[in-house]
């Protein structure tokens, strides 16, 4: 209710078309959608007095002699009629339904209808095309400034100063890389004195620099395994380890090499589909593999595969389309033209794979290198060669067994041990082999380098053993799966069997081809998909500017938010169709403007006039994602490695005390040497026992596909980057790198901020400094302490209470609002 | 739509505030405490955790939630069936068997009387039995909704929906909805508090105190046993309350002045949520010692300081309660009496459980009603769903007795907090396998305690991705005659 009201008084407010010609799909269908649709939209189940508003026909046709819209006349349309009644019994929305249309949208609605009620579809339903850029005065503008320009003109706003050179580094490389820059990036793209604005070839540079680092690949992996719902644990309650890793590398490699996004979406939906897939593919298909399995006993596996299908549907509409299909998988959408049969024609396409909720997580794809092959297979003879040795009971190796069946030796495994207490006259051949068997294969002293051998082969192989990764694959003919709808969503309860099929009101599939699921994948990113490209770019325009152009990026259905710059959305939906989805050409395009360059400082007269800085008259400021924070500071401090894929780690992390229902614990064993401080993208992720710091700053658990993170400002995010272990220990590693410096508080300030300290920053730390040290050189156990736990023993010769003091210092830089924002 | 229209107020706080040139109010200060995407469903101007207007009156203020993980026994402990104890050992009626479906049976089990004692107690002749002998001295305080009904046979989707109102993983939790909607009436502490027993935490996971899409302010702190209660709200060692009273000085100091120079709300709420966060650091580990407790406290708890048990939780959920949290969940684990060991029986084993639990619990509702607090404190004890009047199937050939989970009729009890005193609800058949009358799903549950705590289940909503959710998705209905 509020967000639509927000939204057309947004609209009205800002750019005053209220005044213009009223345009149904911005400005009349969200007031029908959110106020009429329940009861008169597309479910036909749930349809009241048999009237439909979403469709231009039914709403304007004769209804028992009632016309809800007469275009040009709003007196005589039931629609007004009805919502300006003070009639109980007559006026709508009905009173228990707790709306009210406010009177500045009647209003509206009045206009509409005086103005001859033109219909149109959905906006984001609309096939995309390129818009012409608007005329700004300057020659060279990036089109995207140009939209931007001209609705800031259009409000009597203008851009505001350029950001300096120092804050758009930092803001770069933290967008691009999720890491600060470097003292020598620093230095080299914004040295002393750099000219602010900063000359465009150097910023391009600036851009190009970071697009290229691998740094790229790990931080916007982050955000897609969101997505993809990525964890290291099964989940339900006894959330077992899954080894799936290798899908997570592949996000980052793919990202990386800047695979066209329609690429990187037919890989992960189908890459088992495509003729003679590569291991890259199919790996790539353990997108669809990061849904949950039950392993709960008693539980049953269909319940559980279904679960998981649906999940599958759900998240592949809400990543790509921006649709939550969810609501059409018991009833037909009450506001969007989704009906609950072309929910399960979708389900249909994801319903033919070999997967089943089985514990063992098959089918699974193993990995292995040639080499990695080459050596296991020759390992493998020789331990078959081994066993054979063992297994033909050389008499040679048997001149001591008589003597040991005697001693009576304690034998463990439960047969053999009966065949040693049997009497030796009544012993059957075979547990005369036995025992014979367990002799050359435990005791023959002859045999002892032979048995080393094979342990030692054997353990090499238990070492190689290459990495699986659950995935996608179609079961064979004879076994597909009929799909019925469920009625209700009740996985039991079936309706009507269903085929592969898309919703009628997006493009149709191409006709006569196989209709599977590479099928629907090549419809996703389609030319004539009105969405997924909408979508994406919206999603990354969020990721730079803190909100995206839809401000609801989880929804573009009737229900969403309308889009601030609606024609600026579609110029860039087109440009990353036409560029041929080109990921960094649409980043740096972004990146580029000078509507991200701008210094982030704002007025309390912007305040007001565009609290959430839709319109971008200043430049973006945000706080980052919890990863990201934990990343930073370690980077910052020198700590962090850069070390990149493979198994996931285990950094630092209080101990619950608990153990999941009918599972592990929930405590770790933490992990080694530079394992312990890898970027935040390798911790390991646990459904049932998430990292807490990350969700202290809103990561979701991974249990469903997120699309959006919240932002929250809590005091319990202080805790973290103010006592956590994990955080405390960059503080400590951050001493002792600037202590020896010459000048410790600048060298501090550049590695955490970018810029150097100002008179009143140095006054402010420098006596916490000196009070600090005072106090540590009474107390130097306490000194100890906070120089060194956890991070371990103060260098040689060092002066501890030096060290504590800044380590106290750099606790207060590194939780300054401007370390902790991205601004 | 939210149960207050705050929006014009909240757009007149704003410009109020953003117009007043750089100087900030406290009161305008957690304005984007919430995430920027929540603003649509901003539920209070200014401090997301503010108490805040409800519907209607509420009668409970808060509310102590005691989940027994696992589901009790309720044919051996509260709902007694003479009729299943004289066809003790015969087979299952076919009748009930047909086309349904159990967690651990197949083929045709024994139906299996109580092996426990029952009598009335109270003034209500309230059915309880021997294996939960402090429960009796509670009849007069209490309501025993013994119509209870839930969709869910297995504990994690029975679980996720009892607390979240949907069998799937995502939805906000009950706790985080109470504190959405009311606030805290203390902002030194969590809103929202969770503390888990017995080592395990329940199957439902994290999403049972989760906030789902609602903002994260809203989700449910776990307190620890042992260690920092609340996780790093000590101070690193080596660093003396004073020094960290300075750094927090200093760190204000400077951001203040960033605060003036960028003339972002954001950073005067990052300053003071660093504030509340240095307060909390007193008051979270005070309200968390129990070892100042008279004696006779502890003793009639049955609480020892420094010990995990759900003794001390019980205790530690009137501290929290009394000092203003307004949500406060306790899970404790091993109610899953199946029978396939000693401890999970319902002779032996459940005499064992019981104990560790029905003092604390009788202490707690007791000790509430002393201090004046049950009134308006909510407190409820029960489990995800119900035990079959049957043997559970693998266990039938062993010496232990033990019950299949059963969805279809379980027992809960409710005590303070506007509901009655000394009242019995609802009834199931003769054998136990359906409820009789009164029937009350979960999801008419649910409708009741927010009905209690304000709110029109139906009115009390969230906007995401299109569409406004709530706590009962789109069922349930107050069971008026429970209410006092």
């Amino acid at each position: 209710m509020r967000c639509l009201f927000l939204s057309v008084a947004l609209l009205m407010v800002l750019s005053g078309r209220a005044v213009t010609a009223v345009d149904f799909s911005r400005q009349i269908r969200p007031i029908l959608s959110e106020n009429c649709f329940f009861c008169h939209g597309p479910d036909e189940a749930k349809r009241e007095a048999g009237l439909r508003l979403d469709d231009e026909v039914a709403a304007k046709a004769s209804n028992d002699g009632v016309v809800a819209v007469v275009p040009g006349n709003p007196e005589k349309s039931a629609l007004i009629q009805r919502i300006v009644s003070s009639d109980p019994d007559e006026v709508m929305p009905p009173p228990k339904q707790h709306k009210v249309i406010p009177p500045a949208q009647v209003e509206l609605l009045k206009q509409w209808i005086r103005e001859g009620a033109r219909w149109g579809r959905h906006w984001s339903y609309e096939k995309v095309q390129r818009p012409p850029v608007p005329p700004v005065g300057e020659v060279r503008t990036n089109p995207l400034d140009a939209f931007l320009q001209s609705r800031l003109k259009h409000e009597k706003l203008a851009y505001g100063k350029e950001a300096d050179a120092r804050t758009l580094v930092r803001r770069v490389a933290l967008d691009l890389t999720g890491l600060p820059p470097t003292l020598a990036e620093l230095e080299r793209f914004a040295p002393p004195g750099a000219p602010t604005p900063m000359p465009e070839g150097d910023y391009e540079k600036l851009v190009s620099h970071y697009l290229s680092l691998p740094a790229f690949g790990e931080h916007w992996a982050g955000q897609w395994l969101d997505l993809a719902r990525y964890a290291d644990s099964s989940g339900y309650p006894s959330d077992q380890p899954r080894e799936i890793w290798a899908y997570r590398d592949w996000v980052v490699r793919a990202l990386n090499k800047n695979m066209p996004f329609d690429q990187f979406t037919i890989e992960q939906m189908a890459g088992d589909l495509l003729p003679s897939p590569s291991d890259d593919q199919l790996i790539a298909t353990a997108f669809h593999r990061n849904t949950m399995t039950q392993n709960e006993g008693g539980t049953s596996d269909e319940e559980f595969r279904v679960a998981a299908i649906v999940d599958r549907v759900n998240t592949t509409f809400a990543v790509w389309m921006g649709t939550t299909l969810a609501c059409a998988q018991c009833h037909t959408h009450k506001y969007d033209p989704l009906t609950q049969k072309e929910y399960f024609q979708i389900y249909a396409f994801l319903n033919q794979t070999a997967d089943a909720d089985r514990k063992d997580e098959s089918p699974l794809h193993e990995i292995q290198t040639a080499e990695l092959r080459a050596q296991r297979q020759k390992l493998q003879q020789e331990a078959a060669a081994l066993e054979k040795q063992f297994s033909a009971l050389p008499e040679g190796w048997l001149k001591g067994y008589e003597a040991w069946l005697s001693s009576k030796p304690s034998i463990k495994d439960k047969k053999t041990a009966e065949a040693l207490a049997a009497e030796a006259a009544k012993r059957t051949p075979e547990q005369v082999t036995l025992l014979k068997g367990h002799y050359v294969r435990q005791t023959a002293p002859e045999a002892k380098a032979e048995r080393s051998r094979l342990n030692a082969v054997n353990k090499e192989l238990a070492r190689t053993k290459p990495v699986s990764v659950p995935v996608m694959r179609d079961l064979p003919a004879a076994e597909r799966r009929k799909t019925q709808v469920q009625l209700r969503g009740n996985w039991q309860a079936l309706g009507d069997e269903v085929n592969e099929g898309t919703p009628v009101v997006f493009p149709s599939l191409p006709e006569g081809k196989t209709r599977d699921r590479l099928a629907l994948a090549r419809w996703l990113v389609s030319r004539d998909n009105p969405l997924t490209a909408r979508v994406t770019v919206n999603r990354m325009w969020e990721s730079l500017f803190g909100t995206g152009i839809v401000r609801t990026s989880e929804e573009f259905g009737s229900q969403g938010e309308l889009p601030i710059h609606p024609e600026l959305l579609d110029w860039l939906a087109a440009e990353f169709m036409d560029s041929g989805w080109d990921v960094k050409h649409m980043l740096k395009l972004m990146v580029l403007t000078r509507a991200y360059r701008q210094d982030s400082r704002s007025t309390p007269e912007l305040n007001e006039r565009d609290p959430d800085n839709r319109l971008l008259a200043r430049g973006p400021r945000f706080r980052p994602a919890g990863e990201l924070l934990r990343d930073q500071a370690l980077a910052a401090s020198g700590l962090l490695s850069f070390k990149m894929g493979g198994p996931a780690v285990r950094p630092l992390a209080p101990n619950m005390g608990l153990t999941t229902a009918f599972g592990r614990s929930n405590d770790w064993t933490l992990s080694v040497g530079e394992d312990r401080h890898r970027r935040s993208l390798y911790t390991e992720v646990r459904r049932n026992s998430p990292y807490p710091s990350f969700s202290t700053f809103d990561a979701p658990n991974r249990e469903v596909c997120t699309i959006r993170r919240g932002r929250t400002n809590t005091p319990l995010q202080a805790f973290v980057t103010l006592n956590d272990p994990v955080f405390i220990e960059t503080h400590q590693a951050m001493a002792r790198r600037v202590l020896s410096a010459a000048d410790p508080l600048d060298l501090l300030f550049r590695l955490c901020l970018s810029r150097a300290p100002s008179a009143q920053e140095r006054t402010t730390l420098s006596r916490l400094q000196a009070e600090a040290l005072a106090d540590y050189r009474s107390h130097p156990q306490e000194a100890v302490k906070m120089a060194c736990e956890p991070l371990g023993p103060a260098p040689a010769g060092a002066d501890v209470a030096e060290l504590a003091a800044w380590t106290a210092v750099a606790n207060v830089v590194m939780n300054l609002d401007e370390f902790v924002m991205r601004r | 739509m939210n149960p207050v229209r705050h929006d014009s107020l909240q757009l007149t706080t704003r410009r109020t505030f953003l117009s007043g040139a750089g100087q900030f109010s406290l009161g305008a200060i957690a304005l984007h405490a919430l995430q920027e995407n929540a603003a649509a469903s901003l539920p209070a101007a200014a401090n997301p955790m503010l108490p805040r207007v409800t519907h209607h009156a509420a009668k409970a203020k808060r509310v102590i939630y005691l989940h027994m993980s696992g589901a009790p026994p309720h044919l051996d402990l509260f709902d007694y069936k003479p009729e299943l104890v004289k066809h003790d050992g015969q087979n299952c009626p076919d009748s009930i068997l047909k086309g349904r479906t159990f967690a651990f049976t197949t083929g045709v089990p024994k139906l299996m009387g109580t092996p426990r004692t029952f009598k009335r107690y109270g003034q209500a002749g309230m059915w309880m039995s021997d294996a939960c002998p402090n429960f009796h001295t509670l009849a007069d305080e209490i309501t025993m909704v013994r119509s209870m009904n839930t969709d869910q046979f297995n504990h994690a989707p029975a679980e996720l929906l009892l607390f979240t109102g949907h069998t799937r993983q995502g939805r906000p939790s009950l706790g985080s909805w109470a504190t959405y909607g009311l606030g805290t009436e203390n902002q030194d502490l969590p809103g929202f508090v969770t503390l888990i027993s017995s080592g395990t935490q329940p199957s439902g996971g994290q999403g049972l105190w989760g906030s789902g899409f609602i903002p994260s302010v809203y989700q449910g702190v776990q307190c620890r046993s042992k260690g920092d209660p609340v996780l790093y709200a000590s101070d690193p060692a080596g660093m003396s309350r004073n020094l960290r009273r300075r750094t927090l000085d200093a760190l204000r100091e400077l951001n203040e002045v960033q605060a003036a120079d960028l003339g972002h709300a954001e950073t005067v709420t990052r300053i003071a949520q660093y504030e509340l966060a240095y307060r909390m650091q007193m008051s979270v580990p005070e309200v968390m010692d129990i070892s100042k407790e008279p004696a006779g406290t502890l003793e009639a708890y049955g609480a020892k300081p420094g010990e995990s048990s759900f003794a001390n939780n019980c205790l530690l959920a009137r501290r929290l309660v009394e000092k203003g949290v307004r949500f406060v969940q306790l899970f404790d684990w091993g109610w899953d009496f199946h029978g396939t060991s000693p401890d999970s029986g319902i002779t032996d084993g459940l005499t064992k459980k019981m104990a560790a639990t029905d003092k604390p619990v009788a202490a707690l509702i007791k000790d509430l009603r002393q201090r004046g607090l049950l009134e308006d404190t909510l407190v409820i004890w029960g489990g995800e769903f119900g035990r079959t009047p049957f043997r559970e199937g693998r266990t039938a050939a062993s010496k232990v007795l033990g019950r299949d989970h059963y969805p279809d009729c379980f027992t809960l009890f409710m005590a303070g907090g506007g509901v009655k005193a000394g009242f019995d609800y609802g009834s199931t058949d003769e054998l136990g396998f359906s409820v009789a009358e009164k029937k009350v799903h979960v999801h008419d549950f649910q409708a009741t305690v927010m009905h209690l705590l304000g709110f029109n289940h139906e009115r009390f909503t969230y906007r995401f991705q299109g569409r406004d959710y709530r706590l009962t998705d789109v069922h349930g209905h107050v069971v008026r005659d429970l209410l006092a």
